[in-house]
C-alpha cells in the first residue's frame, strides 16, 4: 500500500483492475485506492504477471502493507513467497505530496519480491535497471564515436551485434541511407573498414558483410529533411523543456487517439445576465465570476448523466473516473516564451461557482508566475480550453491524455439569432468537443452537449 | 639496394653468431652439443672449426650450472651466447636466468651489466611431448630486465640475433624448431641489424588487425589469405620482440581497422597476448568495434599425439574463426 499523500496512514483498495494471473505492463493502472483525501489510480512500474492479490477490494490496510505480488520474466515464486517480512518493516514513503499523484505510486510488493532491502528502495531499483537487458543501448566504442561525429541518432538504430549492440557497420549504414558519406571515404574503402584514407592495400572486391551498395560510391545528395535549404535565413530558437513536453504529448495524443469533433452553439443571454447580477452583488466580497467558470461547472455537472465523457481509454477496458477534475488551459505570456499549462481543479461537481472561480484565478496566476506543481497539473478527467477572450469564434483542441474529451470554447458574441421564429440579437457561443472515439460515440457526445446546453442556457441549475 | 641470399633459418642464426664473433673477440657460444656435434639442431654447424674450443664450448647437461657460469662471465666482460637445447630446459636454470641476469644491473647499482644472449627452441609442434614443448614467453615476459625476441623469418633471425649480441642487456632469443629449416631471403652485410621494439607489417588490410610473433605469424598469414577470399581483409603485424613491445604499431593499425585479434602460442592466462589486449583496450578504447579477441594454445599440457598437438596450437582455423567473430561475420 503506497503512501500517496503526506498524511496518509492507510488506504482502501476500492477496486482491483487486475486479477491473479493477469499480465501487467509498466504504467498500467492496477487498482483504485481510496486515501484520506481522494480516490487515486495506482499504476505499476514493472512488466510482469500478477501472481497474487493479497488484499481484497474493500479492505483498508496500513500504508506499507504488501498488497500484491508481481513476478517478472524468469523470476520464481519461491523467492517471492519468502520475503513478505521485508515489506512490513518500513513502508515506502514518497518524497512529498506533490509527487503523490498517480504518476509515482508503487506497488510496494515489487521491491520486496526481489529480496531487495525495502529500506533502500533506490538501490534495489538501480540494481534492477543495471541488470535488465533492455535498460541501455549497447554501442561499440567506435560506433558511438562515429555516431557522435556524424550526428547519427543512436536511438534510431537497431544493432546487429550481440545483444543488440550497435556496431560500426550499423552506423555507417545509417549514414549511407541518410544520403551523405562520411568525409574521407573513397570507392576503394570497404564497408566495415577505415575512416582514414590509407586503404591502398585493400582491393575493392565486395565485402561479404550485410550491407548492400558497397563498391558504388555514394555521393552526397540534397535531401529535403534535415538539410538547410540555401537562401532561407532563419535564426534558431532553443526549445524550452516545457515546449518539448508539449510537443511530445500532443504528438502522442494526436497520433494515438482517434479524434473527432462535435460542435454546438449555446445561447448565453441568460447566463451573461446572471453573471452580471452576481458580480455586481458580490463585488464587495472581491468575487468576479468569468463566463468560463460557469462553463467549467456546467461541464462537471453534465458528467453525472454521461459518465463516459469522464472516462479514459485503458487498453482493453474503459476507466470510469469517480471524480470530476476539470483541467483549465492556461496560456503563458509570450514574452516569457509562451507555452501552455493545464491547471486542474478537483471535484468540480462538488464545488461552488465561487470556489471554482477563485481557484481558477489563483492557479492561473501561479501558472504564469511561478509555475504549477505536479499535483496541480495532474489527474484531470476532462479539459476546457477557452480562446473567447481573444475573440475567437470557433476552434478545435487536442485531447489532453488520458482524458477522452476536451471542450474548446469560443467567444460569447452578439449575433443575429432566431428566437421564436423572429430574427433578433443574442449572445451566442460556439463550443467544440474533441473526443476519443474509442470511448465516446457521436451520439453520446451530442447528448452530453445537450445536457451542457440545458445547464448553460438555464443557468440557475448551475447555482443550486 | 643491398643484395640478399637465400638462407635457411638455422644458417641465418649461425651467420649472425659467426659474424659477431669475428667482429668482437669477447663473443663466445656455449651449450649442450654446440661444438663437436655441430649443434643438436645443427644451428652451430662449422663454428667449432672456425673458432676453436675456447670459444665454442660443449657443456655438461647442467643448465643451471652453465647458465650461471655464463652470467658470471658476462658480468666480468665476456659476451656469451648460451644455447638451451630447448627452452623447456631453461626451467632448470630458472634461478640464474630470472633472478640474476635481469637484476644484476639493478642490484649492483650499475656496476655489473649482463650482456648475455640465451637462445634455443621454443614452442610446440614437433611431437616432443608436454615437457619439451614450452612457450616460455608466457612465463618470462612478466620479468622486468629481460629482452624477449621471437623472429619468424630467416632475415629477422639474423638481424635480431646481431642486435641481441650487441645489446648490453640479457636477451632471451626464442627460436622455433619447426622453422629452422625455413628458407628465406636474407640481406647480405655485416651491419644489417633489425632493431628491437619495431614491429613489421607483413600484410596490409582494413578490416581486422592480427598481431602475433614467432611461428604463429605464418598461421596468421594463411588465415589472412583465406579470409580475403571471404571479403575480410586482415592486416598482419609481426611484433618480433615482446620486450620491448611495439604497442604503437598495434595502436596505429587498430585505429585503422577497429578490430584486433592476437595470436599467441603461450597459454592464455597472464600471457603476452593478455598484456597486449589490456594495453590496447586502454589505448584504443574508443576505436574498437569489438573487444580484443585472443587465440592461444589450448589451456592443457602439450599433447604428444600428432592430431591432438595440431588442434592444441593456435592454428589457422582458429584464427579465422576469431577474425570472423571479431568482425561480426561469424
Amino acid at each position: 500500500m503506497p503512501r500517496l499523500s503526506d498524511t496518509m496512514e492507510s488506504g482502501t483498495i476500492v477496486r482491483w483492475n487486475v486479477k491473479e494471473g493477469d499480465a501487467v505492463k509498466s504504467g498500467m493502472v492496477v487498482a483504485d485506492i481510496e486515501t484520506d483525501k481522494a480516490t487515486m489510480e495506482m499504476p505499476v512500474f514493472d512488466d510482469g504477471r500478477i501472481v497474487k492479490l493479497l488484499v481484497p477490494a474493500g479492505q483498508q490496510v496500513k500504508v506499507g502493507t504488501q498488497i500484491a505480488i508481481i513476478l517478472e520474466d524468469g523470476e520464481s515464486e519461491d523467492g517471492a513467497a519468502k520475503s513478505p517480512a521485508a515489506a512490513q518493516t518500513s513502508p515506502q514513503s514518497f518524497p512529498q505530496s506533490s509527487q503523490s499523484a498517480s504518476g509515482n505510486a508503487f506497488v510496494s510488493a515489487t521491491s520486496s519480491t526481489r529480496g531487495a532491502k525495502s529500506n533502500e528502495p533506490i538501490n534495489a531499483r538501480t540494481q534492477e535497471i543495471l541488470e535488465s537487458d533492455d535498460a541501455r543501448v549497447r554501442v561499440s566504442p567506435v560506433a558511438r564515436r562515429i555516431a557522435e561525429q556524424e550526428q547519427v541518432d543512436l536511438a534510431s538504430l537497431t544493432g546487429s551485434g550481440p545483444g543488440g549492440r550497435i556496431i560500426k557497420r550499423d552506423v555507417l549504414n545509417a549514414l549511407e541511407n541518410r544520403g551523405a558519406t562520411p568525409a574521407a571515404q573513397s570507392t576503394d574503402t570497404q564497408r566495415a573498414g577505415s575512416i582514414s584514407s590509407s586503404a591502398q592495400g585493400a582491393s575493392s572486391t565486395s565485402h561479404v558483410a550485410s550491407s548492400s551498395s558497397l563498391a558504388v560510391p555514394v555521393t552526397p545528395t540534397l535531401r529535403a529533411g534535415g538539410l538547410v535549404v540555401a537562401g532561407l535565413q532563419s535564426t534558431e530558437v532553443a526549445v524550452s523543456s516545457m515546449r518539448q513536453v508539449i510537443a511530445k504529448r500532443l504528438v502522442e495524443s494526436k497520433t494515438t487517439i482517434p479524434h473527432y469533433q462535435v460542435s454546438m452553439k449555446f445561447e448565453l443571454d441568460r447566463l451573461m445576465a446572471l453573471r452580471e447580477q452576481l458580480n455586481s452583488e458580490l463585488a464587495a466580497m472581491g468575487i468576479k465570476l468569468s463566463v468560463n467558470d460557469f462553463i467549467v461547472r456546467g461541464c462537471a455537472l453534465s458528467m453525472a448523466k454521461h459518465p463516459y465523457v469522464n472516462a479514459s481509454w485503458g487498453g482493453e477496458k474503459i476507466l470510469m473516473h469517480q471524480q470530476v477534475n476539470v483541467g483549465v488551459a492556461v496560456a503563458l505570456d509570450e514574452e516569457k516564451g509562451g507555452g501552455l499549462l493545464v491547471a486542474v481543479i478537483r471535484d468540480v461537481d462538488r464545488k461552488s461557482l465561487r470556489a471554482i472561480s477563485s481557484e481558477t484565478k489563483a492557479l492561473s496566476e501561479k501558472a504564469r508566475t511561478r509555475g504549477l506543481s505536479m499535483e496541480e497539473m495532474s489527474e484531470s478527467t476532462f479539459t476546457v480550453s477557452n480562446l473567447g477572450m481573444f475573440g475567437v469564434e470557433h476552434f478545435t483542441a487536442i485531447i489532453n491524455p488520458p482524458n477522452s474529451a476536451i471542450l474548446a470554447c469560443g467567444a460569447a458574441l452578439k449575433q443575429p439569432v432566431v428566437r421564436d421564429d423572429q430574427l433578433t440579437i443574442g449572445y451566442e457561443m460556439t463550443a467544440t468537443l474533441s473526443l476519443d472515439h474509442r470511448v465516446i460515440d457521436g451520439a453520446m457526445a451530442a447528448r452530453w452537449l445537450n445536457t451542457l446546453k440545458g445547464l448553460l442556457e438555464n443557468p440557475a441549475a448551475l447555482l443550486v | 639496394m643491398s643484395a640478399t641470399q637465400e638462407l635457411e633459418f638455422r644458417d641465418a642464426i649461425r651467420d649472425a653468431m659467426s659474424e659477431e664473433m669475428r667482429r668482437d673477440k669477447r663473443v663466445m657460444l656455449m651449450g649442450e652439443e654446440v661444438a663437436e656435434y655441430n649443434g643438436a639442431y645443427k644451428v652451430s654447424r662449422g663454428m667449432l672449426d672456425e673458432f676453436g674450443p675456447r670459444r665454442i664450448i660443449d657443456t655438461p647437461i647442467s643448465e643451471s650450472g652453465f647458465a650461471g657460469m655464463a652470467i658470471g662471465a658476462a658480468m666480468l666482460g665476456l659476451r656469451p651466447v648460451v644455447e638451451f637445447m630447448s627452452w623447456s630446459f631453461s626451467l632448470v636454470a630458472a634461478d640464474p636466468i630470472l633472478n640474476n641476469a635481469p637484476k644484476m644491473l639493478f642490484m649492483s647499482g650499475g656496476q655489473f651489466g649482463c650482456p648475455i644472449v640465451f637462445r634455443g627452441n621454443d614452442g610446440a609442434g614437433g611431437q616432443l611431448g608436454s615437457t619439451h614443448s614450452w612457450s616460455v614467453e608466457g612465463l618470462f615476459s612478466n620479468v622486468p630486465g629481460i629482452k624477449i625476441v621471437i623472429p619468424s623469418t630467416p632475415a629477422d633471425a639474423k638481424g635480431l640475433m646481431k642486435t641481441a649480441i650487441r645489446d648490453d642487456d640479457p636477451v632471451f632469443f626464442l627460436e622455433s624448431e619447426r622453422l629452422l629449416g625455413m628458407k628465406g631471403e636474407v640481406p647480405v652485410g655485416e651491419d644489417v641489424l633489425v632493431k628491437f621494439g619495431q614491429a613489421c607489417v607483413r600484410r596490409e588490410g582494413t578490416d581486422c588487425t592480427i598481431a602475433s610473433w614467432g611461428r604463429p605469424v605464418h598461421f596468421c598469414m594463411e588465415a589472412a589469405e583465406a579470409l580475403a577470399k571471404e571479403g575480410i581483409f586482415c592486416e598482419v603485424l609481426d611484433l618480433r620482440t615482446i620486450r620491448p613491445l611495439d604497442i604503437g604499431a598495434i595502436e596505429r593499425s587498430v585505429r585503422k581497422t577497429s578490430n584486433l585479434v592476437i595470436v599467441d602460442q603461450s597459454w592464455s592466462f597472464g600471457s603476452p597476448g593478455s598484456e597486449v589486449a589490456a594495453q590496447i583496450h586502454q589505448r584504443c578504447f574508443d576505436d574498437l568495434d569489438n573487444h580484443v579477441h585472443r587465440v592461444h594454445t589450448e589451456d592443457v599440457p602439450a599433447p604428444y599425439a600428432f592430431n591432438l598437438e595440431q588442434e592444441y596450437l593456435p592454428n589457422t582455423r582458429k584464427i579465422c574463426e576469431a577474425v570472423r567473430s571479431a568482425t561480426y561475420n561469424a
